[in-house]
């Protein structure tokens, strides 16, 4: 499936946001993800199936200040 | 409520003449209690602005003193300033740019345990909380306050070349909260500008559109990071606008409806 992930376009056999984060070698751990520029709030992640073409961003939570 | 006085026209005149402030918006200002959590390198540009423009009255939260490598991002203090509280400097320095403002100070850190202290008794008073801490769990503690006190909420983030900003109004039942975005407890990794460095002007950028959201928050004009997380790359000068929904599943705000 064709995903444009943080604005590079990748082909990978993924279904679900868990299954994206797996692929990549993400932990999740400290990530949030976007897809077509609204986000994905974690308990979704198991579920939410992407689709050809979507545009996910995967970005770090940031604290400082 | 008294009008404005001759030298509060003076003072705040650019304010009168714009359209979406005037003199009903200033005494709007005037009238505002706004707390400052994280008096940093976001909290300097967000006292300093919101204390030019006349916010009536400032609570300040910070339970640090001022470091020599502080003052290259937090414009708020000077070298003289060096070994005493933060809260403290910054008031001097708020109070010599506008006198009219009323400033407090709480040289302690925001933690739900001092539930039935002064601190947690002026949290139920205020019109608006602005985050500007460093670290993840006091975000999480001032979300948990500001949901339950249903006071809104303007968040910032900066780090090395990167900024986020995002707010939520826990007065209206949709909004999400900062836990809905980020879920993750102390443990998770997060960084801060000690460890990692940050560009002085990029908290600066951040911190300046915090308070910008905050006084259309007061005047009463929209507030257009509500349920968006803007995030900023100080490399190239670009914006993302990320929408954030509710989690119905939230263990912190999915109750508070």
């Amino acid at each position: 499936m064709k995903l444009i992930i943080n604005d590079e376009i990748n082909n990978l056999t993924v279904t679900t946001i868990t299954s994206l984060l797996s692929v990549l070698e993400q932990p999740g751990k400290g990530i949030a993800v976007a897809v077509n520029q609204a986000i994905i709030t974690r308990q979704k992640w198991d579920d939410f199936q992407l689709s050809e073409n979507d545009q996910v961003t995967l970005f770090q939570a940031i604290a400082g200040g | 409520m008294t009008g404005l006085t001759d030298q509060e026209y003076m003072r705040y005149s650019a304010h009168l003449l714009l359209e979406d402030v005037g003199e009903k918006g200033q005494l709007a200002l005037r009238n505002a209690k706004v707390v400052i959590v994280g008096v940093g390198g976001l909290g300097a540009p967000v006292a300093l602005y919101l204390a030019a423009a006349g916010v009536g009255h400032l609570y300040l939260v910070d339970d640090d003193h001022v470091e020599l490598s502080n003052l290259q991002r937090q414009i708020i203090f000077t070298q003289h300033q060096i070994k005493q509280t933060k809260v403290d400097s910054a008031k001097a320095s708020l109070t010599q740019l506008n006198p009219h403002v009323e400033v407090t100070t709480f040289a302690q850190r925001l933690t739900l345990e001092k539930a039935d202290n002064e601190l947690a008794n002026m949290l139920t008073q205020v019109d608006l909380v602005i985050d500007c801490t460093d670290n993840m769990p006091t975000r999480q503690v001032i979300n948990k306050i500001c949901v339950t006190q249903k006071i809104p909420l303007i968040v910032g983030a900066g780090i090395r070349m990167e900024g986020q900003l995002i707010s939520f109004n826990a007065k209206q039942a949709d909004s999400a909260c900062y836990h809905c975005l980020y879920p993750f407890d102390e443990t998770a990794e997060v960084h801060n500008c000690s460890t990692s460095g940050v560009l002085g002007p990029l908290v600066g950028v951040i911190g300046s559109l915090q308070a910008l959201e905050a006084i259309k928050h007061l005047t009463g004009m929209p507030v257009s990071s509500f349920n968006r997380l803007m995030r900023f790359d100080g490399k190239t000068l670009q914006w993302q606008h990320l929408s954030v929904a509710k989690d119905p599943q939230c263990s912190v705000c999915s109750s508070n409806v």
